[in-house]
């Protein structure tokens, strides 16, 4: 047999710096040029994440809801006419922002950009389509409820930050029954505004195309806000088993609150993350998967919110032996605390990372996704080599130390859904 | 527009590249012409077990895993009922680590009875995780054993039943190994900024030496035509009723399987189509609706699926489905909306177009067809779709006796 080829690692990773124009209401628009692409890519970050809904599954249904009818385009002419071009939207929510990002083809970015100002500039939020939108994600939301990862991933949530906490939080189906109009037009006005807004654009950014993305930006209200929102504190608790009839498998989320991505031991508490569960040939994936088969997939990562952050394990295992992979998990956990982690896996962990990194920054959307990220943190691109760098210099020591001081198992919160008495 | 150059190696390997400039990533695909099609029907979730047996080290390198990693690379795999595809996206510079694994792993796999035990348990853990402890997660399964009597289709990837996983023995696992894991059934295919004539060099320098093990597949047994409307009913746990109704239609070759794909754009392509439109929104009778084809490389299936709300009646919703079909078998198709559907055919492939991963999968796909040219051929097909040819096979697909109804009733 041949002998394995020598390897090369990539020891920088050079990105495009964004370039920041400023409309004339103040939103900052990123520009990240593609030219050889022939497609635009153009999405709004609002700070309208749940946080700042007053009434639940507003936040989410005043995105959803944007295009199903403006001033000038009913819910139809506007589905009608992006996929006519072949242009597309997709919504995204998370506890802090609302992202929305639209793809065309070049050569239809100006048919797609006057759907684009309607959706964004002139939502009416009709009473009719919310009806029906409100039926629908209500049965959408009981059946994803049938599934123990979505119990345990809600049930984590307020296990780790607390029952009523904002980031915890979640509410039952029946309370879209409440939801009407107004409370999306509140919300809709009281976030969509040019100070809470970031647009980060990428692909063939010609000048013409950046001028009438900034005439659709520039035309978002100002409206001067204080913006305090002051989050009650985090309370977690140690442990919570919740029994779902029926089920075959068991969903476990261990974990505990840390910090945002701007902390210094961020990037570190990565680099552990994924020793433990971030890969395929991870640590719990060796245990629990390759060594027992407990399990199809086992997982850990640090999560990032803008005013904290925490660090989970995933998995779904066979009922009859979700104990022994809570001990399992459990050792695992105490190893990285006893033993420093061997040299050739933290180099192996390392490569990965800079694998990863690699593969999210080929091509251009994958840049924007990154870039957009920085700069919710208040970073710019440059940051992406300093990671890289920081990611190099983690030594085992460290991470020895950083395990002995964030994963304490009094720390830890464990949440499990399953079947409990079959 | 995908460029690329083909060759076959002596030992019959089929090699695919293409050149991309533009990306720092290659991704290496190979694809073996094996699937759950291929399996007996008393040992089913064979071809999708041994998947995962391919990354269980081999007598040169223990851990498949390892290496890709250190070179910065990732690596997955799936198993359809048509084939198994295999690929490693890492740094282009360190393609030759791809090469070596993939043709190590070609022969020299260690399939020892305790990796066996073990990777059956993950795989059973993965069919309860995805088939058995999911909302709807049997409703593909009871459609394929009422639409399919004879043909393998009958069964989905993961198998019939977890049992044929635990009772899969050592020696027909090896011997599935030395019948379908060879040379002239694979297909290596590569994406990235390497110039294909050294796409080629690599794959000999690799693959060359690999002796081929041909072997003569037992034939696939034909589905025979359906003459009656099939149906079943079946009560579950769930929030609410799905109505599945699927129709046989052509193979991947067959100008029906272009027409069945636009049909179904124009059904369920984008939140304009008709059945979102008609259905959802005027007629408020579902809270999804759809409709796809399995896109198999035999005869596939049509299928339409509708959840409904809890006011609608079995019976409205059914109709309402037949209705549907209705306007497009009287051929009430406006030169507009075919035109929509066809643009947005061609966006998508553009949007498909943007990494090395799409392209060297593709090209591995297509490659298995048996139509290579055909990657950059399908727009053209689908912009020459006419309405009548749309009508003509709502009326031949869209019958009662070539139909089966699948009712997924909430208890």
């Amino acid at each position: 047999m041949m002998q394995q080829p020598p390897l090369t690692i990539p020891q920088s990773i050079d990105v495009q710096r964004a370039e920041k124009h400023i409309a004339p209401n103040s939103t900052p628009i990123y520009v990240l040029n593609c030219p050889e692409y022939e497609v635009v890519r153009l999405s709004f970050v609002f700070h309208a994440g749940t946080l700042t809904q007053q009434h639940p599954f507003t936040a989410s249904a005043t995105a959803n809801m944007l295009a199903e009818g403006t001033q000038n385009l009913s819910a139809q002419q506007i589905a009608e006419e992006l996929d006519y071009y072949g242009s597309y939207f997709d919504i995204n929510i998370d506890r802090d922002y609302t992202y929305i990002t639209f793809c065309s083809l070049s050569k239809f970015f100006e048919p797609t950009a006057k759907i684009i100002e309607e959706i964004i500039l002139r939502p009416t939020f009709p009473t009719a389509e919310l009806e029906i939108y409100r039926a629908k994600r209500k049965q959408q939301l009981a059946i994803e409820r049938r599934k123990v990862e979505t119990l345990a991933r809600e049930h984590f949530a307020k296990a780790i930050f607390g029952d009523t906490h904002p980031y915890g939080i979640s509410y039952p189906e029946s309370e879209y029954d409440t939801l009407c109009r107004e409370h999306l037009l509140q919300h809709y006005t009281a976030n969509y505004t040019a100070q809470h807004c970031i647009v980060v654009c990428s692909g063939n950014i010609t000048a013409q195309v950046l001028n009438h993305i900034t005439s659709i930006v520039g035309a978002l209200p100002s409206v001067q806000v204080e913006d305090n929102v002051t989050l009650p504190p985090f309370s977690s608790s140690r442990l919570r088993r919740i029994q779902h009839d029926g089920a075959v498998q068991s969903s476990i989320r261990m974990g505990r609150l840390l910090f945002p991505r701007t902390h210094p031991d961020f990037i570190p508490m990565q680099v552990l993350a994924m020793v433990l569960g971030g890969y395929f040939g991870s640590r719990l994936m060796q245990n629990l998967r390759e060594r027992n088969g407990f399990t199809y997939g086992v997982f850990s990562a640090m999560v990032n919110f803008q005013h904290t952050g925490y660090l989970a394990i995933a998995t779904q295992v066979g009922c009859e032996v979700t104990d022994q992979a809570l001990q399992e998990i459990a050792r695992e956990i105490e190893l990285l605390r006893r033993e420093a982690i061997p040299a050739e896996e933290l180099e192996l962990v390392k490569n990965i990372m800079a694998g990863e990194m690699m593969r999210i920054l080929d091509g251009p959307f994958g840049i924007a996704d990154v870039t957009t990220e920085n700069i919710l943190c208040g970073f710019d691109n440059s940051h992406i080599q300093q990671n890289l760098e920081r990611i190099r210099q983690t030594s085992s020591e460290e991470l020895l130390t950083l395990a002995q001081r964030y994963l304490c198992p009094d720390d830890m919160t464990t949440v499990v859904v399953g079947e409990f008495n079959g | 527009m995908i460029k690329y150059q083909h060759t076959t190696l002596a030992n019959g390997l089929e090699v695919v590249a293409n050149r991309d400039s533009s990306s720092r990533m290659a991704a290496i695909n190979i694809l073996y012409k094996v699937g759950a099609r291929n399996e007996n029907p008393h040992r089913t979730g064979l071809a999708h077990l041994f998947e995962h047996l391919m990354f269980r080290g081999t007598h040169l390198v223990p851990d498949f895993d390892t290496p890709v990693q250190m070179a910065c690379g990732e690596n997955n795999a799936f198993t359809n009922n048509d084939y198994t595809d295999f690929y490693i996206t890492l740094p282009k510079d360190n393609i030759e680590t791809a090469m070596w694994l993939e043709s190590d792993r070609m022969t020299g796999l260690n399939l020892s009875a305790q990796a066996c035990e073990i990777e059956k348990r993950v795989v059973i853990e993965e069919f309860r995780q995805r088939y058995l402890n999911q909302p709807y997660g049997d409703v593909s399964m009871l459609m394929r054993e009422m639409a399919y009597t004879t043909h393998p289709y009958r069964w989905a990837t993961i198998g019939l039943k977890p049992e044929h996983i635990a009772e899969a023995s050592l020696e027909e696992i090896h011997s599935f190994y030395r019948n379908f894991y060879h040379p002239s059934n694979a297909i290596l295919s590569v994406s990235g900024d390497i110039a294909p004539e050294q796409v080629f060099e690599l794959a000999h320098k690799w693959f060359g030496a690999i002796a081929d093990t041909p072997y003569t597949a037992n034939p696939i047994p034909r589905e025979p035509v359906q003459t009656e409307p099939r149906r079943m009913e079946v009560e579950r746990e769930v929030p609410a009723t799905t109505i599945v109704i699927a129709f046989h239609m052509g193979n991947r070759l067959s100008h029906d399987f272009f027409l069945g794909d636009l049909t179904s754009d124009l059904l369920a392509g984008g939140d304009s189509a008709r059945l979102y439109e008609h259905l959802i929104k005027n007629k408020q009778l579902f809270t999804s609706v759809n409709a796809y084809i399995s896109g198999d490389v035999d005869e596939g299936l049509f299928t339409f699926t509708a959840q409904l709300l809890p006011t609608t009646s079995e019976q409205a919703a059914e109709e309402a489905l037949w209705e549907e079909i209705g306007l497009l078998q009287s051929g009430n198709i406006s030169d507009y909306e075919l035109e929509k559907v066809k643009n947005k055919f061609e966006a998508n492939t553009l949007f498909g177009e943007l990494n090395v991963m799409n392209k060297a999968m593709n090209l591995g796909y297509y490659s298995m067809i048996g139509d290579l040219p055909l990657i950059n051929r399908e727009v053209e097909i689908y912009r020459s779709i006419t309405r009548s040819e749309v009508a003509d096979f709502a009326q031949r697909t869209f019958r009662k006796d070539n139909s089966s109804t699948l009712i997924y009733r909430a208890r």
